[in-house]
């Protein structure tokens, strides 16, 4: 599946937080689970896609971002 | 029933600022809060004398405040600005996630910390603050941090 910049951006977006190379991530890999993200990490993600994307993503989306994909799922239901 | 919430008031001396933080001497890096907006920010006071512990080794022929007690005033200030918004929290200890920092200019002794801090994102338990240092009209220090709120009991 070709990646969409929104997704790429992600992506990017979240491999900086959590640390690894944005090319080898997977984006269904468990954040979590997989490659050890925290609370923190979590809502630096939230943050971050807020001021990429000049969204403003409610507390309850926290918990759904498991995965990248899941990540991009969110930040696509708020971009306009 | 009605239920009672703890209402704050905008300014904190000292000993108002000990109810609240858990810190005491040689850590306790704030002396007073003189703006308090639940939520929109904290506005902390630090005044640094020469008898400050640190400057004994930080340095013995030259005092430069430590960076890290900068960032403890941060952090503390921090503290009072989630308490604020949670003020019947009482068994939770605030912990620092994540700081990034550019300390812009050094700090002497007799130097005013000003130190303010505003929300970037804050959820119930926790939050990416933006902190700025200023000394009179100077930004001695920038950054953005992160704090979360852990329940005693989980410690």
């Amino acid at each position: 599946m070709r990646m969409t910049n929104l997704d790429q951006d992600v992506k990017e977006l979240v491999a900086d937080i959590i640390e690894v190379d944005a090319a080898s991530l997977d984006p269904d890999a468990n954040l979590v689970e997989d490659l050890g993200m925290d609370s923190m990490m979590a809502l630096e993600i939230l943050a971050s896609l807020e001021k990429r994307f000049k969204i403003k993503l409610p507390e309850d989306e926290l918990p759904k971002i498991t995965t990248v994909n899941r990540a991009i799922e969110v930040a696509r239901k708020y971009v306009k | 029933m009605s239920s009672k919430v703890a209402t704050l008031p905008q300014q904190l001396d000292f000993e108002q600022i000990k109810e609240i933080i858990p810190q005491r001497f040689p850590f306790l890096m704030l002396d007073r809060v003189i703006e308090l907006e639940p939520g929109v920010r904290a506005v902390g006071l630090k005044n640094l004398t020469g008898n400050e512990w640190f400057y004994q080794g930080h340095f013995p022929k030259k005092a430069v405040t430590p960076g890290a007690m900068i960032c403890e005033a941060i952090a503390q200030t921090g503290i009072v600005f989630f308490h604020a918004m949670h003020p019947d929290d009482r068994d939770v200890t605030y912990l620092m996630g994540s700081l990034k920092i550019r300390f812009l200019e050094p700090v002497w002794p007799g130097d005013q910390l000003r130190i303010e801090v505003t929300p970037i994102k804050v959820t119930s338990r926790a939050g990416i603050l933006s902190a700025t240092v200023m000394v009179e009209d100077r930004a001695v220090a920038k950054g953005e941090f992160a704090l979360s709120a852990k329940e005693n009991q989980a410690l």
